[in-house]
């Protein structure tokens, strides 16, 4: 590989290819920054994303047409509820998984990890049903006990595998002290499981921030909807107007790049991790 | 383990009343048992909220679903009528309007189940290549390739959906270029010929980014001291490339494909968010053809949905038994 570097215009040619995909790349994102700040007119037409004379039009229309602030709460407090429950389900399974002998556990695993196969689609129509019945529509409860449980087979997966690789004398030294096994898991795996933890709870922090479709099948009223269907809304006008929608697909977009920008090295290791396990 | 099992089993004897069955036995084995016991009582505790969360919303709902598929219910009366398999009739050839749409929503899949892994591996390889053999800003550059797949979801749908309007960026772009021919007047949306290309272009633009970090990832486990070694000893560009890089890059490049084949298969929500299966069903696929049955007004036999929807459970469990089956024979080979 290191004989690319030796030759010139192959050097020349690498770089313009790269920099060519990292324009295919960060396109879009430049076109919600700019489109954002762009009047309704100024957006269509041209194929640069910068406004010409910036405008905070967009960002106020959306601001006044779609109670942001109640999108914003909804959304917010949907998915940290949902990241707290995933970090305090999942890791006291994968414990039990990884450390602990009891009958049928691969059984038991192989059933948790076999549903990362389901389609989503295939259980959408069930969990409304099921929602219905148990009254959990027009509830945060009814988007987070699905997603939560979504989030189950890939967080058993990737914990599993951490926790396994912590050495066994740590448990021994611990129970030793006289540590119940609770304590071993509270106060010894857990603290140390920090990357994977991280890793799980990025992962579906920007899945559960992202969900729409099954937030769009149980919540009906207005007052309980998320960001991606404020979003959604903003496209039913008779005319759309390009710049709300990019400034209100910019608010969406970054906090989610602002996460990965700080815990980028968390997520990179998890999903690589998931290639040598 | 040793010591703490025997220092367990001591407690756990002396605190539970001892059972007849037990006492019947050599002292060690029983103790091992009680150990045994103990410890799964804990973890079936350790289990329970995971375990109580799945049997509701996963088992319950899967097998639900499946108890569905072989009845008709139009969603508001108390009972479901049995009608064995003619669901599964009905999708694929008895309903003379139902059975063509699912048809083409089985080529439409398939469409994207040969074009994502030919396109993610065929762009996600050579740019990792490239990145790995460039010392500056490669970091800064991989953290920039990598937005397209952390940020995937409704906001990017609608960006892209923005892109592709007649008035769009995609169409600026190109007549800024002088590639006027290319531009699409209806939008790239607006067309049943370019829609489906459209739909495709954005999953594999979102998917690349993941193709570049575990290529790279592998290639970079790739010591450089075996270069050298090879061309020590006459080894051909070639040589290296099939002997040293490749057999490296295989099983990342199997996981890569196994990986965009589900979400070929799976990924539903951006054809609803980005073309709702249009313009005239040429974007829709098994998976928004599930939805559309289970939400849309007009079906009023929710059994079908569930049919159709345990169909796609059953094509991605057989795509990776089969995918177990070649990682299997690769290493037994």
């Amino acid at each position: 590989m290191s004989r690319l570097r030796e030759i010139r215009p192959l050097r020349a040619l690498v770089g313009a290819l790269l920099a060519l995909y990292l324009i295919v790349s960060v396109y879009p994102f430049l076109w919600m920054l700019g489109g954002g700040f762009k009047s309704q007119q100024d957006v269509l037409g041209t194929a640069s994303p910068l406004p010409s004379e910036p405008t905070l039009d967009g960002v106020r229309a959306v601001w006044e047409q779609l109670d942001f602030v109640t999108l914003l709460l909804n959304s917010t407090l949907i998915t940290v509820a949902a990241i707290v429950l995933i970090l305090i389900v999942f890791p006291l399974a994968a414990y039990a998984f990884a450390v602990l002998d009891f009958p049928f556990r691969n059984a038991l695993f192989l059933l948790f990890v076999g549903a990362l196969l389901v389609p989503a689609v295939t259980v959408l129509l069930p969990i409304v049903i099921l929602d219905r019945e148990l009254g959990l529509i027009d509830t945060k409860w009814g988007v987070i006990l699905p997603v939560v449980n979504g989030a189950g087979p890939l967080a058993i997966l990737i914990l599993r595998g951490y926790f396994a690789s912590i050495p066994g004398e740590l448990r021994d030294a611990a129970r030793m002290e006289g540590y119940g096994e609770l304590a071993v898991f509270a106060r010894v795996y857990f603290p140390l499981a920090r990357p994977a933890l991280i890793t799980v709870a990025v992962l579906n922090c920007v899945s559960v921030w992202n969900e729409y479709v099954l937030p769009s099948v149980t919540l009906n009223e207005r007052d309980s909807f998320t960001l991606p269907l404020g979003l959604q809304n903003l496209l039913s006008q008779n005319v759309v107007h390009w710049n709300e929608v990019l400034a209100a697909a910019t608010i969406i977009v970054v906090p989610i790049i602002v996460l990965y920008a700080v815990l980028q090295r968390y997520v990179n290791a998890g999903l690589t991790g998931a290639v040598k396990g | 383990m040793g010591s703490a099992e025997v220092d367990a089993s001591a407690e756990a004897g002396a605190r539970r009343p001892q059972g007849r069955r037990a006492l019947a036995r050599p002292r060690r084995r029983r103790a091992a048992r009680r150990y045994g016991l103990k410890q799964s009582l804990t973890a079936y505790g350790f289990l329970a909220p995971a375990v109580v969360l799945f049997a509701i919303f996963g088992v319950y709902t899967v097998a639900y679903g499946f108890m569905l598929s072989f009845n008709r219910w139009n969603g508001l009366s108390p009972e479901w009528t049995w009608v064995g398999l003619q669901n599964f009739k009905d999708l694929f050839s008895a309903d003379p309007v139902l059975a063509p749409r699912v048809r083409g929503a089985v080529g439409k899949t398939a469409i994207v189940m040969v074009a994502l892994p030919v396109l993610v591996v065929g762009i996600s390889l050579p740019i990792a290549v490239m990145l790995n053999s460039i010392a500056r800003l490669r970091a800064t550059l991989r953290t920039l390739y990598f937005l397209p797949y952390v940020t995937a979801g409704v906001g990017v749908y609608y960006a892209w959906r923005f892109m592709y309007e007649p008035a769009g960026a995609v169409n600026s772009l190109l007549r800024s270029v002088g590639l006027d021919s290319l531009a699409q007047a209806d939008g790239f949306l607006g067309s049943t010929s370019t829609a489906l290309p459209a739909t495709i272009a954005v999953l594999v633009w979102m998917t690349v980014p993941l193709g570049i970090l575990l290529f790279l990832t592998g290639l970079q486990t790739i010591d450089e001291s075996l270069f050298e070694a090879a061309r020590v000893e006459g080894a051909s560009q070639w040589t290296i490339v099939r002997r040293v890089v490749w057999p490296l890059l295989a099983p990342i490049t199997a996981l890569l494909i196994v990986i965009c084949l589900r979400e070929a298969l799976q990924n539903f929500q951006l054809f609803l968010l980005m073309t709702n299966g249009g313009p005239v069903d040429s974007t829709n696929v098994l998976g928004l053809q599930v939805y559309r049955l289970a939400f849309d007004r007009g079906n009023n036999n929710l059994g079908l949905a569930s049919a159709l929807g345990w169909t796609l459970f059953a094509l991605a469990l057989a795509l990776s038994l089969l995918n177990l089956r070649i990682m299997r024979d690769r290493t037994r080979s």
